[in-house]
């Protein structure tokens, strides 16, 4: 006997509710900046930042790039950044997890370098790197490494004992018990941490580039204030945030996939 | 040699006593166990059977005493030590068949005898149907004949069993026990079978160890020299049933 699919249908109010919703927001703030209740200086009306955006496209002004390379600035320096986190991260929160020397090793300082907000090395990072795509990547190492190491630090020590006693008694070594068990446990929080990781990275990304940088998404909004362009201010958050959400899509995909195909 | 006549002994454990602090959980407790024997372990609730367990397959130091395995201290690197546990002990990340290979996979059995031990054995407790599912896709009761065929299928020197079936319902609980009783005839392991089920004990198990409540020693042995396969409502049966009863009762 094979399952029906049943189509349950919603009511419509229900399906209705977030268009009327989003159409509120924007046509209210249409308004509000069209009839002079916001003054145009302040905030820019919706159908402006369309505008501004198909200007920026092609437009260099006056800012110095268009649209498209500061997007692709920023994407590029998250992807290195938010590469290497996971790279050295999740290796170094799984070996903490299990080998009690690399935790006694590497814990106190991961725990002093954990609540310093990774903005806090913008400075430093200027003097060490300039303001370049290297600093930025520094930034968005320390911001994404965090998320890595705690949950796949936390995966290992999930596992179950039970199943470690068992490899135990049939005289498994540590080295074989964290590459059979801790390794297979922890991959469920270790594909959480990349969700994680990338939301830290693109928000801190976007702060680094507010405070030291020549191009990207985050100097964009900078720029929009320093020449009073509420548009380019509104353009580049709007940019900031729909870009961030369409990475964690398909990141959330690539997980779905993976984790489908490793646990079944 | 005087196999035949005699079969030598295989595990003997001296003195083996546990403390945990100021409190003794095994003292001083002696005996042995021949090779190929099904020796069953009964006691009263909470008189250390796990401890026991977790001594003799050195998951625990022991504070004295020492157990030995062809008269050898044994070492689950050295030894071929399986333990089943209470509770289901299966890989969810892998198949049934390697699941039940993954004891051999670490003693380092080489792949082709892997397989070929591990398709044995499946066959005999029926689960060469499920060899390619996963854990979560068969029921609870399959799950510890898994585990009960990894430990079987390393050949063991010593097998260790902590009430396997204590969580299945009475039916087929009777139909598992057949079966270790089947794959123990047939391997020819020594097994070391801990249960608080009276009944169960009698069932399986060749002589019967009771022990007494904490500090935890051996109070006596039961020989069970029945015919197989057992009868349940056999006077002799009930008659040795009743005799560990009054046992486990009697402190």
């Amino acid at each position: 006997m094979a399952y029906q699919k049943v189509e349950v249908k919603k009511p419509l109010p229900l399906i209705v509710l977030p268009y009327i919703s989003v159409i509120a927001f924007f046509g209210l703030w249409e308004m509000a900046v069209r009839t002079g209740f916001i003054p145009d200086t302040l905030l820019a009306a919706p159908s402006t930042v369309v505008q501004t955006f198909v200007d920026k496209l092609s437009n260099i002004n006056p800012d110095g790039a268009t649209l498209g390379q500061h997007a692709w600035t920023s994407i590029q320096e998250a992807f290195i950044g938010y590469g290497l986190s996971l790279l050295v991260g999740i290796p170094l929160g799984l070996f903490m997890g299990w080998f009690k020397v690399v935790e006694g090793l590497c814990r106190p300082i991961f725990e002093l370098i954990r609540p310093i907000p990774p903005i806090a090395w913008i400075p430093l990072t200027v003097f060490w790197f300039g303001i370049g795509l290297t600093g930025k990547v520094f930034i968005i190492w320390i911001a994404g490494i965090v998320p890595c190491v705690i949950n796949s630090w936390v995966g290992v020590r999930m596992t179950n004992p039970t199943l470690i006693q068992m490899a135990r008694t049939y005289g498994a070594s540590d080295w074989q018990i964290f590459k059979q068990l801790c390794i297979p446990s922890a991959l469920p929080m270790v594909f959480g941490a990349l969700q994680l990781a990338l939301t830290y990275c693109w928000t801190n990304l976007v702060g680094a580039e507010l405070l030291a940088a020549d191009s990207g998404l985050g100097y964009l909004i900078t720029m929009g204030g320093r020449v009073a362009r509420p548009d380019i201010i509104v353009l580049g958050m709007i940019c900031v945030g729909i870009s961030g959400a369409i990475i964690g899509f398909i990141i959330d995909e690539i997980e779905k996939k993976l984790l489908a195909g490793i646990r079944r | 040699m005087l196999e035949d006549q005699e079969s030598p002994v295989k595990i003997r454990v001296n003195n083996l006593t546990k403390s945990f602090g100021d409190l003794t959980v095994l003292n001083d407790i002696n005996f042995t166990i021949k090779k190929g024997e099904l020796l069953a372990i009964v006691g009263p609730t909470g008189c250390g059977k796990t401890t026991f367990l977790n001594c003799l397959s050195k998951l625990m130091p022991t504070t004295k005493g020492e157990i030995l395995i062809d008269g050898e201290v044994a070492n689950p690197r050295k030894h071929n030590i399986s333990y089943v546990f209470q509770e289901p002990t299966c890989l969810p990340w892998r198949t049934v068949r390697e699941n039940v290979a993954y004891g051999m996979e670490i003693k380092g059995v080489g792949k082709e005898e892997r397989e070929e031990r591990a398709n044995k054995i499946m066959e005999l407790v029926g689960l060469s149907s499920c060899a390619d599912l996963y854990p979560n896709q068969v029921s609870a009761s399959m799950m510890q004949r898994i585990a009960v065929s990894r430990a079987f299928a390393v050949n063991p020197d010593l097998l260790l069993m902590d009430e396997p079936y204590g969580q299945l319902d009475v039916k087929l609980r009777y139909y598992l026990e057949d079966e270790l009783v089947k794959l123990w005839r047939t391997l020819g392991s020594t097994v070391l079978f801990v249960t608080h089920n009276i009944e169960e004990a009698v069932y399986v198990a060749e002589r019967i160890l009771v022990l007494t409540n904490k500090p935890t020693s051996i109070k006596q042995e039961v020989v069970v020299d029945l015919p197989r396969p057992r009868d349940l409502i056999d006077p002799k049966f009930v008659e040795i049933r009743k005799l560990v009863t009054e046992l486990i009762r009697w402190w």
